[in-house]
């Protein structure tokens, strides 16, 4: 046990070390960093993960959608690499003049791929159309927003229903993302035929084949973009995306499970990047179903898995323990939360002696049928067997699983999946843990005072004062043990020598705003 | 009487194909609806809540009765309207020809190198049962029919592919755009599947060259002086005909079918890719229009194959 946590306190030094070095998230082969002048010219090819759920920001919602749509559009905030701190984009500034006013400012000279001007009417109509298009998923990111005003050319003034802080991530995400109201209204569904504002334009989409963009020249950073075009080559199978890129049909294949590590090393004409990533992988209680509706039985499960263990044996080092639902380099991490669960088999025993949980207690766990999972499961079911459960897991694919433990069948007192992250965390939090969200599979009541703590999240732009909220909230989900966070999967991609100038960032989602080819 | 008995099959045999469509499709339709989770909870996306799911259902009449929504999709399919995704809004009928011939080239591809190899390695077998080509051919086709095709992919594109380099290691160019292009992408694909289809082909012929070469007038041909050599290519193929044709049309349905795994590890966005994908994300329209126009494939096939068995060999005809 001794060397077991001498390696988790080595691996969480070691990852935030890494992370923080060189003010980079990219680290392990950092050659891809190693760039001269960024040469002009060429098409990206890039193994792309999953046919998107739609190119209409909007109308879409899988979480694999962006790294393809942020090339086409831009969002109103954009974010910090290794931080996700927001940023300007769109929005040159930004500030609420009391805490329900949010006034922005938009950048002058930006037009859309059909030349239509991105002003402040723009603006509205693209926030309008979020909250009241039928087929919109983004209606509850808004929620806060009561109306939106038009208060000078290139202003636009949020009137909120309550302090919502977080909105500027919100709007760094889907939300942000503009589209032209001049395509909209021409023909109301743009979900195959996306207009943004981003530095490239949409030339063609072939479901689960291809989807080709190419440069725009009037776009408002165009020296800054090097590219001719990216083209993202839809390939499901991960390892046939890998084996794209060493054949040279590719230059980059993105989120790659830590277990193709191996096969880029092998490779000798590869590059990889890696960096820390808010994706988190978790085991989700039904905190309303037995036994888990004790927090005494979710408190043992904290201290009964081995997280340093865990990484290691499943993540090959790619990731780091997971204490909260966000990883160490996030800006709203707090360090005091971290150390509520270290690995504790004693503790986890007492814990559920006092709950009069049995030896050979049987878990009836749901989880999914790919490789990863199934060996992220093996290693549970060892780990939890130490304190005397055993653990058992009905598999299936992700849609079926998770339908039936969030949805109506409740099956299953706990799914081990992952949680993707957000831009930002608070609604990463209110989407977890509140008393109505779908990922509360029973809708069960949330512990007393975290309401309050995640509206507190939001009631600040402050910076500093919004990281103690989140302390709070982190603590509150943590000691009442809502989830049993395990670990962080990093991200790791493959890449031809040729790319240059690529970063990986917090989110996981890959952009390629500085990338160049090498000729 | 060729003419008619012709047609009169042809006619049942399209009669027969309605009743075997509706099956089919039902069956899927109701294994689709059986699973837990739909479609909505997919659209809806990562920040779904309960009651954008319920809209979602309503906006596509996913919450109408069982009953209702079959029918109306194939009221829809029998007028010649395959319906659109849920998903992408792309046409069914759009996706399936665009993805069809991808996966016609690697299967007529794979039937072909079946047929070359299996052939004569089959009749070779038979020339000399129990002799070392025989013994050979044999050990390699239980070899061929043993090995996964998945793993014999995977072993073609390290060697052909990644070290090589003489083949691209995926993707696919369509026969219409550049035919030397798609089937140079089409080979790696076609060898993987084509492993257990000739194993299976030189059996085939092996038996029933055996079956022939000890019948009476093999006997009287020898007895004539003829050599064993054409004896096997003049006569004995003939004979064999009809059960090679029918391994043929078997074996090509079989492969359509397999092509699903091959596709995967090549990403060639075929029917297997679509299907498959649908079929996880429960796009029940794609899913529908798929199984109808692989049954149509299917009794096509049967359909052709029974009328070149009954072209070689008038018995069957009658």
């Amino acid at each position: 046990m001794g060397h077991d946590e001498k390696f988790a306190r080595l691996s969480r030094r070691e990852a935030m070390a890494l992370a923080s070095a060189a003010g980079a998230a990219a680290l392990i082969n950092t050659s891809a960093l190693a760039q001269g002048a960024p040469k002009k010219g060429g098409v990206l090819k890039v193994s792309a993960n999953a046919n998107p759920s739609s190119l209409d920001p909007q109308t879409g919602g899988a979480g694999s959608d962006h790294t393809m749509l942020f090339p086409m559009y831009d969002t109103l905030v954009e974010w910090d690499y290794e931080t996700l701190k927001p940023k300007p984009g769109l929005a040159e500034s930004w500030s609420f003049s009391d805490p329900q006013t949010l006034v922005m400012n938009i950048r002058s000279g930006v037009t859309f791929h059909d030349g239509t001007p991105l002003d402040a009417e723009a603006v509205k109509f693209n926030l309008e159309r979020a909250k009241t298009e039928q087929r919109s998923n983004i209606k509850a990111d808004l929620a806060t927003v009561a109306s939106v005003a038009v208060t000078g050319p290139q202003q636009v003034t949020l009137k909120l229903s309550q302090p919502d802080a977080a909105l500027p991530g919100i709007l760094s995400d889907r939300a942000g993302m503009m589209i032209s109201p001049t395509a909209v209204k021409a023909s109301g569904n743009i979900d195959r035929k996306p207009v943004g504002a981003g530095a490239y334009q949409f030339v063609s989409w072939t479901d689960n084949e291809k989807i080709v963009v190419k440069r725009y020249d009037k776009y408002w950073r165009a020296n800054e973009r090097h590219l001719d075009g990216i083209e993202f080559a839809i390939i499901p199978e991960l390892a046939t995306g890998v084996r794209s890129v060493i054949a040279g049909q590719n230059h980059v294949a993105y989120s790659l499970p830590a277990r193709q590590k191996a096969v880029l090393k092998r490779a000798s004409n590869i590059n990889q990047a890696s960096g820390p990533t808010v994706y988190c992988q978790q085991i989700y209680f039904n905190w309303g179903k037995p036994p888990f509706n004790d927090i005494r039985v979710r408190k043992a499960i904290n201290h009964a898995v081995d997280r340093a263990t865990f990484v290691k044996a499943t993540l090959d080092g790619v990731g780091e323990p997971a204490y909260m639902n966000l990883p160490s380099s996030h800006w709203a991490y707090d360090a005091d939360v971290a150390k509520l669960y270290p690995h504790d088999l004693d503790k986890a025993r007492a814990l559920l002696k006092e709950a009069n949980i049995p030896q050979g207690f049987e878990l009836d766990l749901v989880g999914y049928t790919d490789q990863d999972s199934i060996r992220r499961e093996e290693i549970l079911i060892e780990q939890f067997a130490k304190v005397g459960l055993k653990a058992k897991f009905t598999n299936g694919s992700i849609a079926e699983i998770s339908a039936a433990f969030f949805g109506k069948d409740k099956k299953g007192v706990g799914l081990l999946s992952a949680w993707t992250g957000r831009p930002d965390p608070s609604l990463t939090y209110t989407l977890l843990y509140s008393k109505n969200s779908y990922f509360n599979a029973a809708r069960a009541d949330v512990p007393a005072g975290l309401p309050e703590a995640l509206a507190a999240t939001r009631a600040s732009e402050n910076i500093d004062a919004r990281k103690k909220a989140f302390a709070t909230v982190q603590r509150i989900v943590m000691e009442n043990a809502l989830a049993c966070p395990l670990a962080f999967q990093f991200e790791l991609d493959a890449l031809s020598p040729k790319v240059k100038g690529f970063k990986p960032n917090l989110l996981g989602k890959p952009k390629y705003e500085g990338v160049w080819l090498e000729s | 009487m060729a003419q008619g008995s012709a047609l009169a099959m042809i006619g049942r045999r399209l009669l027969q194909a309605a009743p075997v469509i509706v099956l089919a499709t039902f069956i899927v339709f109701g294994l689709l609806k059986l699973l837990p989770g739909d479609v909505a909870v997919t659209l809806a996306g990562d920040n779904a809540t309960d009651d954008r799911i319920a809209e979602i259902r309503r906006i596509y009449g996913l919450d109408r009765p069982f009953l209702v929504q079959y029918g109306v999709w194939l009221w829809k399919a029998a007028h010649g309207d395959l319906s659109q995704s849920i998903l992408s809004g792309e046409q069914v009928l759009t996706s399936i020809a665009r993805c069809f011939p991808h996966t016609l080239l690697i299967v007529v591809m794979a039937l072909g190198l079946a047929l070359l190899i299996g052939v004569p390695l089959g009749a070779a077998a038979a020339a000399r049962p129990n002799g070392l080509i025989d013994r050979a051919t044999m050990t390699l086709a239980s070899i061929g029919i043993a090995v996964p095709n998945f793993w014999l992919a995977m072993i073609l594109v390290s060697l052909f592919a990644l070290r090589w380099n003489i083949f691209p290691a995926t993707g696919a160019t369509a026969f219409s755009v550049s035919p030397a292009d798609a089937i140079n992408h089409a080979i790696l694909p076609a060898l993987a599947l084509a492993a257990g289809g000739m194993a299976e082909v030189a059996r085939q012929v092996r038996g029933s060259l055996l079956d022939v070469m000890s019948s009476q007038f093999v006997r009287t041909l020898r007895a004539k002086g003829l050599k064993t050599s054409t004896i096997l290519w003049r006569h004995g193929l003939k004979n064999i005909a009809v059960n090679l044709l029918t391994v043929t049309g078997l074996l090509f349905n079989r492969l359509l079918a397999a092509t699903v795994v091959v596709e995967a590890v090549f990403a060639i966005p075929g029917m297997g890719g679509l299907i498959v994908h649908a079929a996880i994300q429960r796009d029940f329209t794609v899913v529908q229009g798929v199984v109808f126009a692989m049954v149509i494939v299917v009794i096509l096939v049967n359909l052709v194959t029974d009328m070149l068995c009954a072209a070689i060999d008038p018995r069957i005809g009658r």
